[in-house]
């Protein structure tokens, strides 16, 4: 309710005198806890301003919108109306884009920490307060779909299940990056990659999905979210701008940019390409994922964000952007689609076979799609009943690719796996696997950045499925029946029964692949660890041998590189991977 | 995470369908709070259900989270709760208030012709000194918003991120009203504000106590020294004593509904930092030895903040109708009780 005369306030007049709130210190200088090897001009670009008076406000009414959706969704009956199909997806989704909410948030505290433009510093910590409101409206998307539609088992243990699900789990991997490290690097993977070039498929494409399988809520909740992303883009914009103006950092850029590039592609694009085109019942659109990439990350971030910034002096090569896209084409989702489908009974939501209308969808839009994946998915909905005693599973994990150390993945393009050994702390001689040369690269060139148990299979590797999947906690209430099934009908569902009746044994790919390959060891599971990981992090971290180094050099078994040392391993001594 | 009772458990026992709820949120009272729902464990912990480590560590060996990020120590830092239950949703709602709260006050003023009401010493005294509480604000603000990251588990971190925006949000009010006031009577800068808060002797203790603060390293530092030292001591006698009480007996408009709506969200972060500290002051295993940390930390700052507070009688004595003695003797008194609610001696270190 403002009136005529606190209207008429000047938003130029109002932001120039905010901006003089910062001061230069005389008494203390601040101490950053985490460290940058960027430097800073004295002078910054400004992001899109905003100041509280009109903020909270704005966001309050966006909020109203949103929370009163959820009543009008309700009365319309939405939670059985929706698509079976696409609700179950909603599971891993929700859980990991609050993650990734989460990490956008943190990412702006640790760019602070070392930012020291007072005109950028607001902007990031608006963006940390739209984040804890993302938090909340996801969460609340998540805690609604639990109380109202038909299936919510998985949702009653989704936060628990999300940090040990084999999918999402490579996603807090990735949106870590986000907010570990480097903090200007963390900042580029969050505000110039995932926010700039993903937002607009997380938050545009997926809800017009949602919207079309009768899901209108999803959408409302995350078009909220993406009407703060503007504001988000222009903070990693402004941030990019200013960093460039030092030439020193453009080494840098270009090498935290291509980095941060590859590892959002390498999860977003397989999982979210699986879900848009394996979890929508509606067949209405006929743009594939490929195609709404070539729009949104290609032509709009790529060609029109990425290039331009050639002309600033940063010169990016096309080659891992290319390389992406090519991966894409190769079939990079569609090989991952089936080994998700396939590994239900470990994951925390229903999967539905695919129809004779989903196999005509994706001949349309991937031409020859059905010769190369067609007897999967058949083979797939023909063991989808308990009666059939057998999954697909089974045959699967025998030539199962392995997981890639950086990503965490599964390795499903052939050409492009690629494998490194390196000895652990007590001096074993391991190897790592990778999905891609560029994966590769990110785990030599940051060496103690990968931690933990990290290959899903190594530390089930000889256990029965059933014991697995107990051990997962992954049972619905009657304590019987598996969360997961392969398909979403409320009869025939699999119980540990018929899992044990199935008979499986895991193995893990990593470690079978190296056997085969004849490798040293490919398992980085130590039983010892509290952790299960051969490589520990945070408290007793102890760091692999990389570049023929010895182990540790403070003595202590710590890593002792110094922040130049990885600033030179990462621009010059190391060069980009050969393709 | 021993020891916790699962709250699936307890709800099954109520016949409630399991499936429906949250199962990983433990409750503080019977039931799961919306609050509680929504905001528990969407930080993951190494602690809660990340039975495989941290994936992403620093290159210094410090891993996603990091257990050494606070000297103190709890059994489980996801057990603790903002005893407010402030989330998102009641965030905007209360923040808008204020916002549409003072820009009513100051619709009135004008309307009603208020301002003039104002005695032209008290005019001078904004003039002068008004906005100078800004930079505390906004330097409690900078430092604050820094350390949220660190923080074991979401719970904290929106604690530290919402105290944090509120500091922003009154900061900038103080500011706004500036230019308000030089719109109705003139001569009423930020610079002038910004050269009493640089140059000015009386407030060079203040000045140098919230550049301190940007050097602290430990988040739960933070909550301790802004919640039970700086706000309460230097916050309150700046909003309370500086600003409302004269403001009110100098008729003026606008400036109470600023200082009151602060002095309101800082109750909320006087519950949170009173809560956090009976936290760690009560855990079983480490309360003796987060006691002797949280001393410490109170010896540390508490002469400080007092000092920068007595420095301000220069101030005080040229806001007409303030009266400092009172106001500091009102603030010490409150913060002796915020100690001594927290379980803390309320001996004052030398
Ligand atoms: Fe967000
Ligand atoms: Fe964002
Ligand atoms: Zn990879």
């Amino acid at each position: 309710m403002a009136t005529q005369q606190t209207r008429r306030r000047s938003v130029t007049q109002t932001h120039e005198r905010v901006a003089q709130l910062g001061w230069k210190r005389s008494y203390h200088e601040p101490v950053p806890i985490y460290d940058t090897r960027y430097v800073f001009p004295d002078k910054a670009k400004d992001p899109m301003k905003q100041v509280m008076r009109d903020y909270l406000p704005m966001q309050l009414e966006k909020d109203e919108r949103v929370y009163g959706g959820f009543d009008a969704a309700l009365r319309a009956g939405m939670p059985t109306k929706a698509d079976e199909r696409w609700l179950q997806i909603m599971k891993p989704l929700i859980l990991i884009l609050v993650y990734a909410e989460g990490a956008a948030g943190r990412c702006m505290s640790v760019v602070m920490d070392v930012v020291p433009n007072e005109e950028l510093l607001n902007g990031y910590h608006v963006q940390f307060v739209d984040e804890v409101r993302h938090i909340g409206m996801q969460m609340n998307l998540a805690r609604w779909y639990a109380k109202n539609t038909p299936d919510p088992a998985g949702w009653h243990k989704g936060q628990e299940y999300m940090a040990e699900n084999l999918f999402t789990r490579a996603g807090v991997n990735m949106f870590s990056h986000s907010f570990t490290g480097d903090p200007i690097a963390a900042g580029f993977t969050m505000m110039t990659v995932i926010e700039t070039a993903f937002t607009n498929v997380a938050f545009v494409a997926l809800p017009d999905v949602a919207t079309r399988n009768g899901d209108f809520i999803q959408a409302t909740t995350y078009s909220s979210v993406q009407s703060d992303e503007a504001r988000h883009i222009s903070n990693g914009y402004a941030t990019m701008l200013t960093v460039l103006q030092e030439p020193e950092n453009i080494p840098l850029i270009q090498h935290d940019l291509q980095q941060a590039w590859w590892i959002v592609h390498a999860f977003v694009d397989p999982f979210v390409g699986t879900i848009m085109e394996y979890f929508s019942t509606d067949r209405s659109d006929e743009e594939s994922y490929l195609t709404k990439w070539d729009r949104w990350i290609r032509d709009d971030w790529y060609r029109s964000y990425v290039e331009q910034l050639g002309k600033m002096g940063v010169d990016i090569p096309p080659a891992m952007f290319e390389r992406a896209r090519e991966r894409l084409v190769a079939g990079l989702h569609h090989k991952t689609a089936p080994l998700a489908f396939a590994t239900w009974p470990l994951a925390f939501w229903k999967f539905d076979p695919l129809t004779q209308t989903d196999f005509e969808w994706f001949e349309r839009q991937y031409p020859g799609w059905y010769d190369e994946y067609g007897a999967t998915w058949e083979a797939y909905a023909a063991l989808a009943d308990p009666e059939e005693n057998a999954l697909l599973l089974s045959g699967l994990l025998d030539g199962a690719p392995p997981f890639c150390f950086t990503c965490m993945l599964a390795c499903v393009l052939d050409d492009d796996m690629c494998h490194r050994t390196c000895q652990d702390r007590h001096g074993v001689e391991r190897t790592r696997f990778y999905c891609s040369p560029e994966c590769k690269w990110l785990d030599e060139t940051n060496p103690g950045r990968y931690t933990g148990d990290r290959n899903y299979f190594d530390k089930h590797h000889g256990k029965a499925l059933s014991e697995v999947i107990v051990e997962l906690g992954l049972l619905r209430a009657d304590g019987k029946t598996l969360v997961g099934q392969p398909h979403l009908r409320t009869d025939r569902m699999w119980t540990l029964d018929d899992i044990r009746a199935a008979d499986l044994q895991i193995t893990s790919p990593n470690i079978t692949t190296a056997e085969a390959m004849g490798l040293p060891c490919g398992s980085w599971h130590d039983e010892g660890d509290p952790f299960g990981a051969v490589q520990g992090d945070g408290n007793g971290f102890q760091p692999v041998t990389l570049y023929g180094g010895g182990g540790g050099t403070n003595g202590d078994g710590r890593n002792g590189y110094s922040l130049d040392d990885l600033a030179a391993a990462a621009v010059g001594s190391t060069p980009w991977v050969k393709l | 995470m021993a020891g916790e009772v699962r709250a699936g458990e307890r709800r099954q026992r109520r016949g409630e369908d399991p499936e429906r709820q949250f199962q990983w949120v433990v409750p503080k009272k019977r039931k799961a709070s919306v609050y509680e729902d929504l905001t528990l464990d969407t930080q993951p912990s190494v602690h809660r259900f990340m039975r495989n480590g941290w994936y992403c560590s620093f290159p210094d060996g410090r891993g996603t989270w990091d257990d050494a990020s606070t000297e103190l120590a709890v059994a489980t830092w996801s057990a603790f709760r903002d005893p407010n239950e402030l989330w998102e949703r009641p965030y905007y709602q209360q923040g808008a208030q204020c916002e549409k709260e003072i820009d009513a006050a100051v619709e009135g003023a004008r309307a009603e012709g208020l301002n003039a009401g104002m005695p032209d010493a008290w005019v001078e005294f904004l003039r002068r000194d008004g906005q100078v509480t800004a930079f505390v604000e906004h330097g409690i603000w900078s430092i604050a918003t820094r350390r949220s990251r660190a923080a074991l588990s979401d719970v904290l971190t929106h604690g530290i991120v919402l105290y944090a925006a509120m500091k922003q949000r009154q900061a900038q009010a103080h500011v706004i009203h500036g230019m308000d006031l030089d719109q109705d009577l003139g001569d009423v800068t930020i610079e002038a504000a910004k050269e009493r808060w640089l140059q000015a002797e009386a407030w060079q203790p203040t000045r140098r106590l919230v550049e301190r603060m940007g050097t602290i390293t430990d988040w739960a530092e933070l909550i301790v020294v802004s919640g039970l030292v700086v706000e309460p001591l230097l916050g309150a006698g700046l909003r309370r004593e500086l600003l409302l009480r004269p403001a009110l007996a100098n008729a003026d408009p606008v400036t109470p509904v600023i200082a009151r709506n602060a002095q309101r969200e800082w109750a909320w972060w006087r519950d949170f930092s009173q809560a956090f500290t009976e936290f760690v002051l009560t855990d079983e295993e480490h309360g003796a030895a987060n006691r002797d940390i949280v001393e410490r930390w109170l010896a540390s700052w508490e002469p400080e903040a007092r000092a920068a507070v007595d420095a301000l009688e220069p101030v005080f004595s040229t806001a007409p109708r303030a009266d400092f003695a009172a106001g500091r003797e009102a603030v010490v008194i409150d913060q002796e009780a915020l100690k001594a609610a927290c379980g803390l001696s309320t001996e004052v270190p030398a």
